[in-house]
């Protein structure tokens, strides 16, 4: 280390002019484009990297031979839109500091497989899959530790080539039933589903797949009845509190949630007080909690003294109050019921909104395109793209691509 | 607040013909669980002097009514003035106890003490010797309940009496077409709260009421508006109470919209409940029946504050026992409804010597317990904060019940301990035990058990020791204080619902069964069905209480019938909501999905038929006195009228967003990605990945180029420099990548030409800005760079250190690939 430092310092004094240099060639790319500049974009806002002189010229041919979409699609051949674009893509989602710098793990390596597979993006939240590593020398995936995914990272592994799909109930042991995409993955388990009540979770799907926090979401006219005992309904002893704000978030986060009310994150808090090691737990049917006298995980019972009078949760039975409402704006799939039992099908209402599919096309845009879509052109080209993105199967590679097209310059 | 004379249809054990089939007696579960199994004497005073010659006391009775009333009442500054001899009932008898006795019987219930008509009397007016009826009212009580000893609270029951038969009455609602709200208040909202409350807001936050779309804004707005008493509209309080975002001065603002709202609500003509509503009787607060007040162990209760006073600064010791620590009310502090204060910026203290009570009770029996119902208003007071302090400064007190953050601390001063108390116990910090709610908090001391904390009835707190010491030490000067140290340290903010202080160390049994009876006052409401249910005397009963000043608690509701003969059945009742002053609530609406059928097997004619065993927080609008309520249905009885949810306003037109650039520059990966792609060295190479790690958060992490710094430039310099390193290192790799380039030769050598120097220019350009790109900077213009930089470096001449020529290209390789054409993207 002390000699990459002094390496670094010497070359440093001699190559002062370096910034001068960077910054005085800015200016140039801003000039109009032709087909093999945009072809250049397209690449270096998909793969990251630019293109090989061989591979911009098939891609400028494509775009003289107008098909953008397929020069798109050859850019995301390169193995860099996999292990850099989408890698840094989906981190911040998979924590709650919602940082890039997080290390590889399961809910990454899963959304890049479904999106490098063309998989229905939807299943990202409903399910039975999971995406591992198959390469000589890893660990293997671990319920309790991550090290599979971090050695694949610190290996720089090809993401695109050894990611191998698996169903998530036979990695983990989750029954089948109870998987619900990267929503039961470990990663999304550490950062959501430790301590607290489980509302984390629901919180930063809203957030990560939603496109929105619960803010926008208030609704002080939706029922109280699911709202849970832990929540006091005279904060700081005023009420107005609760019903004008709490309340507004609550009436329908509690009951959607609670889909989640057999899931723990189980970790040894003296020994292992991050919960490097900890896991995803799950009450089948038949395991019984011994504080709630149910399959019911003893976090949706704590502080219920603050309201006696609140909802006891007896089961993981959720309901969508959002159907009505203002909320009914999020286009849910009509051809859902907006309710259920357990995490897959409150998964699935998600994912099947009008919403979700929104939300993704608004991220990929803003990812390919460096910026929010700003005008009206931009928001016609974000419906085009969600009618699009449902009528290609939900493949999310079409949606970079076609967000790639749109803003490779004129 | 019950006025019984007034109903006309009285329902009770007593008047009902066959007994208890006649009324529903609903049980106050507090009264039959719990209890203390070992009767304790609790520890009184001495009685004071009476200078009483007349005859003794006959009996026994007549001897604890002496002791526990007729001391206490005797007095010329109290009761003795006029009914000592002058004035019928002679309850005060200054000579003959017995006579006092005889007539004290004719105006006291010993069952239920709280409603003696020597308390009711004085609660409504009748010469309190206090500046508060209501606290001569409770210690009256407390008198009656000490001589009644095991009578009092011996009812365990209470009868439900048919309310008064009252129409919901008419209101203001809501006019459908916005066009009035547009001109009156909706201009304020869009001038002031648009940056925020719009669907177009950078951060959008709900309710969207500030819409440039006066339809989306005023479905919005609806919820924030009180039509009949528009100062307790939510708009009006966000300014005045709670100064949010104020555009010039707070109050200013919130007179500016109350006006708007009072012009809006005075230019609606009050309309009819709608007459399609299932609807119920309606009811005030004042028509519920008391259902309180019995159940709570109070047999060591040695001072008790409940703050029903409601007014002034003295909040009265009402547990009767002499002298009564009366806390002046000091600082900024507020009444709450329902009973209670709230010490915003203050505290409660009593005189050191009427505070002297506690030392001489409790070092009298050596233990001792506080409670308190409490309200913390945050988690982030510490100190600790002194909820109940007995003390005289920071340093030196005898017991102090405190908060540090999510925990109650507890001080007692021992021979265990210094005199401060120290060291104190603690709930546990992972615990996170104190909560932002209304929490039952017992700290209990014995001299064998040492200390204890119950939040909630469960013991979270205790000590392992094998004496608690003796309070011998304890100083009778100090001071009796709520909020704060005597000397205004350590100031504790929340809301106090009553504080009780004991001379026994309360059982586990006996703080569960305080916990349980709960706090502050509760009616039973019976709204009156039997026009919807064809079944004559039939009500929805609901457990109410005035929750805190801004909203009421309704819970339990429950099918009641007060004809015995009658047994409902079949009657179906689903989805009903609580309506207020002639409109549904807004919020709180718990009940709207219950599908409930009444039926013989599930209804008892003792308890009724409970519906649900939720309860839910409705908001307040005119007051406990005004506010009138009633219960409306979707379906009852095969009636039916679907709930129509109003429509959804459609979403606003999306506000363009300021132009972006349309190019942006490599993130961290990237950049990383591709000066390895640049340069052919790996990432995984250890030098590079050591740098990488080092500078990677130096690096861009977002896109926008138009807040880059010149220090992800340097860090862009310090990794490529490390892929140029590697590069130029690996012989094998740099012959490959630079051919025919002799890095032997002295640097004066190397680079003496135009050719040699594009041996390493040219592959260099080649990787890192492309070919053919009018999107780059043309290949000159690079050149011109670079051969300035080289001429720089070559200038030692003759003289250059051996290795000059490989540094010359590893600089040369910086430049070239760490620029804005391998950033800019």
């Amino acid at each position: 280390m002390a000699e990459v430092v002094k390496r670094q310092t010497k070359l440093c004094k001699m190559v002062t002019s370096l910034f001068a240099v960077g910054m005085t060639l800015v200016a140039s790319q801003t000039s109009l484009a032709g087909p093999r500049e945009q072809a250049k974009r397209i690449h270096d806002r998909l793969a990251g990297v630019p293109p090989t002189e061989s591979v911009l010229d098939q891609m400028e041919a494509d775009l003289i031979g107008n098909d953008a979409v397929g020069a798109a699609y050859r850019a995301m051949d390169n193995s860099a839109f996999y292990s850099i674009t989408l890698k840094n893509f989906v981190t911040p989602w998979t924590n709650e500091a919602e940082t890039v710098f997080a290390p590889l793990n399961d809910y990454t390596a899963t959304v890049i497989g479904i999106i490098r597979d063309d998989i229905d993006i939807r299943q990202m939240l409903y399910g039975d899959i999971i995406y591992t590593g198959n390469a000589n020398g890893l660990a293997a995936y671990s319920n309790s530790n991550n090290n599979h995914y971090e050695q694949m990272e610190d290996q720089a592994l090809d993401l695109q080539a050894v990611l191998q799909q698996s169903t998530q109930s036979s990695v983990t042991g989750l029954e089948a039933e109870a998987t619900a995409g990267v929503l039961t993955s470990r990663a999304a388990a550490k950062a959501f589903l430790i301590d607290g009540t489980n509302r984390a979770l629901f919180r930063f799907t809203l957030i990560n797949h939603m496109c929105g926090d619960l803010e926008p979401l208030k609704d002080i006219t939706r029922a109280a009845d699911r709202i849970r005992q832990d929540i006091a309904r005279s904060p700081g002893g005023d009420s107005r509190i609760f019903n004008n704000s709490c309340y507004g978030c609550h009436a329908g986060m509690d009951p959607m949630i609670q889909s989640f009310a057999y899931y723990q994150y189980e970790y040894n808090i003296e020994s292992d007080p991050d919960g490097e090691n900890g896991q995803l737990i799950y009450n089948s049917e038949g395991e019984i909690d011994p504080v709630t006298g149910t399959r019911v995980q003893a976090k949706y019972f704590n502080n219920k003294a603050n309201f006696p009078h609140g909802f006891i949760t007896t089961d993981d039975k959720w309901d969508n109050y959002w159907r009505a409402g203002q909320n009914s704006t999020i286009g849910w799939d009509e051809n859902l019921s907006g309710n259920g039992y357990g995490a897959k099908s409150m998964g699935q209402e998600l994912a099947h909104s009008a919403k979700f599919a929104q939300c993704q096309v608004e991220k990929v845009f803003a990812n390919v395109c460096l910026r929010e879509p700003g005008n009206a052109a931009d928001r016609a080209q974000i419906q085009s793209m969600i009618t699009s993105l449902s009528d290609n199967n939900y493949e999310l590679k079409r949606t970079f691509a076609e967000s790639a097209v749109y803003c490779m310059g004129e | 607040m019950i006025n019984r004379n007034k109903l006309t249809n009285k329902f009770s054990v007593a008047t009902a013909n066959s007994a208890l089939t006649a009324a529903i007696l609903i049980f106050l579960s507090a009264c039959s669980g719990g209890g203390a199994e070992v009767e304790e004497t609790p520890v009184a005073p001495p009685p004071p002097t009476t200078g009483y010659s007349g005859p003794p006391p006959a009996t026994d009775d007549v001897q604890a009514f002496k002791l526990n009333v007729w001391d206490n009442l005797y007095a010329q500054n109290r009761c003795g003035q006029c009914h000592g001899t002058s004035q019928e009932p002679d309850f005060v008898n200054l000579e003959d106890i017995n006579i006092a006795y005889a007539k004290a019987n004719t105006i006291v219930d010993l069952t239920s003490p709280k409603d003696s008509r020597m308390v009711t009397k004085v609660a409504d007016g009748h010469n309190c010797w206090l500046t508060s009826d209501s606290a001569c009212a409770d210690t009256i009580t407390s008198y009656i309940t000490g001589w009644a000893g095991d009578a009092a609270g011996s009812s365990n029951s209470i009868t439900l009496e048919e309310p008064p038969e009252r129409e919901p009455g008419d209101s203001l609602t809501f006019p459908d077409d916005s066009t009035l709200f547009g001109t009156t208040i909706h201009p304020i909202l869009t001038e002031n709260c648009a940056s925020c409350h719009t669907d177009a807001a950078a951060l959008p936050i709900a309710p969207f009421f500030a819409s440039a779309d006066v339809d989306v804004a005023y479905e919005a707005a609806k919820s924030k508006i009180n039509l009949d008493t528009p100062a307790n509209s939510r708009f009006v309080e966000r300014l005045r109470g709670e100064f949010h975002n104020c555009w010039s001065d707070c109050a200013d603002n919130a007179t500016e919209m109350e006006n708007a709202i009072i012009a809006f609500a005075g230019n609606i003509e009050p309309t009819e409940v709608d007459p399609s509503l299932l609807k119920s009787r309606a009811l005030f607060l004042s028509d519920g029946i008391v259902a309180s007040g019995g159940g709570r162990y109070d047999a060591s209760a040695i001072a008790v504050w409940n703050f029903k006073t409601g007014t002034g600064t003295t909040a009265f010791d009402t547990s009767g026992i002499e002298p009564a620590i009366n806390l002046e009310l000091d600082g900024n502090f507020n009444w709450v409804g329902g009973w209670g204060i709230q010490l915003v910026d203050g505290k409660a203290q009593g005189s050191t010597s009427s505070s002297k009570k506690l030392t001489d009770l409790i070092t009298s029996t050596g233990e001792y317990s506080i409670e308190a119902w409490v309200v913390p208003a945050n988690v982030t007071q510490e100190g600790p904060a002194n909820i109940v302090s007995y003390s005289a400064s920071t340093t030196s007190r005898n017991f102090t019940l405190g908060q540090t953050l999510y925990n109650y601390n507890y001080l007692n001063r021992s021979s265990e301990t210094d005199e401060n108390g120290e060291p104190g116990i603690s709930t546990a910090d992972a615990a996170e035990v104190l909560q932002t709610a209304l929490q039952h908090v017992v700290a209990t001391f014995s001299p064998t058990e040492g200390r204890k904390i119950f939040v909630n009835g469960e013991l979270v707190a205790s000590e392992d020791v094998e004496t608690g010491g003796t309070l011998n030490d304890w100083n009778d000067t100090y001071a009796f204080v709520l909020g704060s140290s005597p000397s205004g340290d350590r100031k504790f903010a929340g809301t106090y619902r009553m504080v009780v202080i004991h001379n026994r160390t309360l059982t586990q049994e006996q703080v569960v069964q305080n916990f349980d009876v709960g706090v502050g006052e509760k009616f039973f409401m019976l709204f009156g069905i039997s026009h919807l249910v064809d079944l004559p005397q039939s009500y929805l009963m609901y457990e109410v209480s005035q929750f805190d000043s801004y909203s009421y608690l309704f819970a339990e509701p429950t099918f009641v019938n007060l004809n015995g003969d009658a047994l409902p059945d079949g009657i179906d009742i689903e989805k009903f909501r609580i309506a207020v002053n002639g409109t549904e609530a807004t919020t709180g609406q718990a009940y709207k999905n219950v599908i409930a059928n009444v039926n013989a097997n599930d209804y008892s004619s003792e308890t009724g038929q409970l519906l649900s065993r939720l309860g839910t927080v409705i908001n307040l609008e005119k007051g406990p006195e005004a506010d009138e309520f009633f219960i409306t249905f979707e379906k009852i009885n095969g009636q039916e009228n679907p709930f129509v949810e109003p429509p959804v306003p459609p979403a606003s037109e999306p506000e363009d967003l300021p132009a972006r650039p349309e190019i942006g520059v490599r993130d961290f990966a990237e950049i990383n990605a591709t000066l390895s792609q640049i340069t052919g060295i790996s990432m995984a190479n250890p030098d590079v990945m050591t740098t990488y790690q080092a500078v990677k958060q130096q690096l861009p992490t977002l896109t926008d180029i138009d807040i880059f710094v010149s220090s992800q430039q340097m860090g862009i310099t310090q990794l490529a420099i490390e892929y140029c390193n590697a590069l130029i290192e690996d012989t094998s790799a740099r012959s490959s990548y630079f051919p025919g380039f002799d890095f032997n030769a002295a640097a004066n050598v190397a680079f003496n030409s135009s050719t040699k120097r594009d041996l390493i220019y040219d592959p260099l350009i080649s990787n890192s800005v492309g070919t053919n790109l009018t999107t780059q900077p043309s290949d000159t213009e690079i050149k011109d760079e670079l051969n300035s930089l080289t001429d720089k470096l070559t200038a030692c001449g003759g003289s250059c250190e051996a290795d000059r020529t490989e540094t010359i290209v590893k600089a040369v390789c910086a430049a070239s690939i760490a620029n804005a054409a391998m950033l800019v993207q």
